[in-house]
């Protein structure tokens, strides 16, 4: 948990929680694993906010809890998670993955379970089918069936799953690990939701009917109605089973996005749609580890290539082998059987689009004479000072300044190697060299401080005009309630007027920047997903 | 800086994701989860106050938590100050809190006035400590409030509606940078 992290996570709690979610978390953060006491003597606060911003955190998997770690008897330990924190910003991305796949309801189910936390199906259907009648015509309304028809869809390509049974909350979870005995409830470690079995299962959920339209004219029966639903314990054959989005799911359809669109932006678009085939034929059979996909023959791609796309068996080879042959290796041979059999190299296209990011970066901040120097030590390893002018074409004095640039950023490092055991300067080569692991992740703190950074100044912006802010709220309130109990137009322009000009002025300027800000938010994050992937995927044990 | 950043990629995705972002955000503050700190003490107690104190407690009211999930520890206790003996009532939703609520209103009634009476007592005593006990005392009354439905006469037994109690100080306060002109 680096500081820029901890800061990183601090600000999205703030922004999603309240503060004194934030106080906690950051806590935790910063200190591992504590209990109750701990937390509560060291953030100063009552502890019946610490228990409430507890639950809060486990109700979103920001936070597990172990009991009895150190034998029974033992206060229960929380500990929190940094990286499923830093999903947070990512959450406009996996609801409108959702959008473009499964339409709205798919969208809207993606949303509710992404502010709740964890949700039963049941519930989710419900809410999901509200939400849409509102937005339906008068008179119609949504049926059920057809969501739970989406949340189905969801769990079977795996979008979605179910959370762990609660490890010691009580009762003592199905004894899934060998190694677990009957007495112990806590397991040594903790189970991840794909080792139950019954991970992707719907279960049999009785709901029949279609959502009712809350009528906003009719307040008494309204508030009846509010309250029996509060009243109402409905049980529909799924008490206890609770679902949560899949992240690992929506990274890897990120991720073989950003591999096909590589493709068709380097070569063309039926190169991009025989990559975009293959993936999709490997979706269930390769494990989200898994360095390349599993060997299909030519055979199966042609056969799987979508109908719009007939090519012929002979031009597909061609592409083919032409993808094969590219030096950015997304596509690799594996065998002759069955017309040649073909695999994505996935961890080598990653490292790829890494360093193609690396390059980019240094390219936008140092020029693009400091990038050729940069690209060249990529990829000959080690360069003398010599070399490197010699090899990039550029004249002593600059290449030396650039390189110093350079060096002073830790995006280079130099090597030293003695000629003799004292290491007389005269008597050293002084190598530079350009590791791609470790500089990819000094830019990774980056991105998460450029991250941090643009959310402190949209909050102080914000901060800045609250009063105009507050005042702008409330006139819309005002005209709102104007217009829904029909005034004449002269009332609305009065009430219009009461921003003056200048002020209106400045609220167009902070929209925009706020905008500007949240809008560069969301752009960081796709590099810090590429530059996440990269790392997780080669510092992965290769078994 | 020698080198100017690129512009930001516009396009029809990037403002849904936009807009999507900052939907989230503003739908997030109006659930349960978020949890506003206490409120900051003013300079003067005021009679408002004592009414005010109910409306902060709303976080975790309306969330039904499942406590076979959660550890047994996080759950808040409710404290009810009788004179003999501690009786405990858990803030545990999976229990209907509705039905036991007719059967209690009346000990709840008596319970009241024993506490009130207790909370005098106690206040006059210790005056000069307007913070640490006032703290106490209003959490009680918030707590206890949760359990009565929310309709706004009948809270805290008062006949006024809950605008009653605004100071006025929220009236008025547009004008603040033109303190030139006089303000009729």
């Amino acid at each position: 948990m680096t500081a820029q992290e901890v800061r990183l996570c601090g600000l999205l709690l703030q922004e999603h929680f309240g503060e004194v979610v934030e106080k906690v978390g950051r806590n935790l953060l910063k200190s591992g694993t504590q209990n109750l006491r701990a937390i509560v003597h060291e953030t100063g606060l009552s502890v019946d906010l610490v228990k409430k911003s507890l639950c809060v955190l486990v109700q979103h998997g920001a936070c597990s809890f172990i009991q009895g770690r150190k034998g029974p008897g033992s206060p229960t330990e929380y500990k929190a998670h940094c990286d499923r924190v830093l999903r947070i910003l990512r959450y406009p991305r996996y609801i409108y993955t959702a959008k473009t796949l499964y339409g709205d309801t798919g969208e809207l189910i993606i949303e509710e379970l992404l502010q709740r936390g964890h949700m039963t199906m049941s519930n989710t259907v419900k809410t999901v089918a509200d939400r849409l009648t509102q937005s339906m015509d008068e008179g119609s309304s949504m049926d059920y069936g057809e969501v739970s028809a989406t949340f189905s869809k969801l769990v079977e390509t795996h979008f979605l799953q179910r959370c762990p049974p609660a490890a010691g909350a009580g009762t003592t979870g199905s004894s899934q690990t060998a190694n677990s005995t009957s007495a112990a409830p806590a397991s040594s470690t903790a189970p991840t939701p794909e080792s139950f079995p019954d991970c992707y299962r719907v279960p049999q959920v009785t709901l029949i009917g279609r959502s009712k339209r809350s009528l906003a004219s009719e307040e008494g029966e309204d508030q009846r109605n509010a309250k029996k639903a509060k009243m109402d314990p409905e049980t529909h054959g799924d008490e206890g089973i609770y679902w949560q989005v899949n992240f690992e799911r929506f990274h890897q359809h990120f991720r073989d996005q950003t591999i096909i669109s590589a493709v068709a932006n380097k070569l063309d678009q039926t190169s991009s749609e025989i990559v975009r085939t293959m993936l999709r034929m490997s979706e269930v059979t390769t494990s989200s580890t898994a360095p390349c996909t599993k060997p299909l023959s030519a055979n199966e791609i042609f056969r799987s290539l979508p109908a719009t796309y007939n090519i012929p068996r002979h031009i597909l080879d061609q592409y083919l082998t032409l993808l094969v042959d590219d030096p950015m290796e997304f596509v690799g041979k594996a065998g002759e059987s069955g017309g040649g059999m073909y695999i994505v190299n996935l961890n080598q296209a990653l490292a790829n689009l890494a360093r193609a990011t690396l390059e980019s970066i240094v390219q936008e901040r140092f020029g693009s004479r400091s990038a050729r120097i940069f690209r060249l030590l990529l990829r000959k390893r080690h360069l003398e000072q010599k070399q490197v002018e010699d090899f990039a074409m550029i004249p002593a004095k600059e290449a030396k300044d650039m390189l110093y640039t350079l060096l002073s950023q830790n995006l280079v490092q130099l090597q030293e190697i003695p000629k003799t055991p004292d290491f007389a300067p005269s008597r050293t080569f002084y190598l530079y060299t350009v590791n791609q692991l470790p500089t990819a992740r000094l830019l990774l703190q980056n991105c998460y401080k450029t991250v941090a950074n643009l959310m402190e100044r949209r909050l102080f912006e914000a901060k800045e005009s609250k009063r105009l802010l507050e005042k702008s709220q409330r006139i819309e309130a005002i005209l709102a309630s104007l217009q829904a109990s029909g005034a004449e137009p002269e009332q609305l322009t009065e009430v219009e007027e009461m921003i003056t000009a200048p002020e209106k002025q400045q609220l167009d300027s902070l929209r925009l920047h706020v905008n500007k800000l949240d809008s560069a938010e969301n752009q960081v994050d796709e590099t810090i997903f590429l530059l996440e992937s990269y790392i997780s995927s080669s510092t992965k044990p290769t078994s | 800086m020698e080198q100017k950043p690129l512009p930001l990629a516009g396009g029809e995705e990037a403002e849904y994701l936009l807009a999507l972002k900052q939907d989230f955000r503003g739908v997030m503050k109006n659930l349960p989860f978020f949890i506003k700190p206490a409120a900051a003490q003013r300079d003067v107690q005021r009679y408002s106050d004592k009414y005010h104190s109910s409306e902060q407690t709303n976080s975790l009211t309306d969330w039904n938590l499942d406590w076979r999930r959660f550890p047994r520890e996080l759950q808040v206790h409710i404290r009810r100050r009788v004179r003999e003996g501690l009786a405990f009532s858990t803030m545990d939703s999976s229990v209907p809190v509705q039905k036991k609520k007719k059967k209690k209103e009346e000990e709840e009634v008596l319970l009241k006035l024993e506490t009130l009476e207790k909370k005098e007592e106690h206040e006059q005593s210790s005056e000069e400590e307007e913070g640490g006990v006032k703290k106490k005392p209003e959490e009680e009354e918030g707590a206890e409030a949760e359990e009565e439905y929310d309709e706004e006469e009948l809270e805290e037994e008062t006949d006024y509606i809950m605008s009653y109690f605004d100071n006025g100080e929220e009236f008025g306060g547009d004008s603040d940078d033109n303190m030139d002109e006089a303000i009729y």
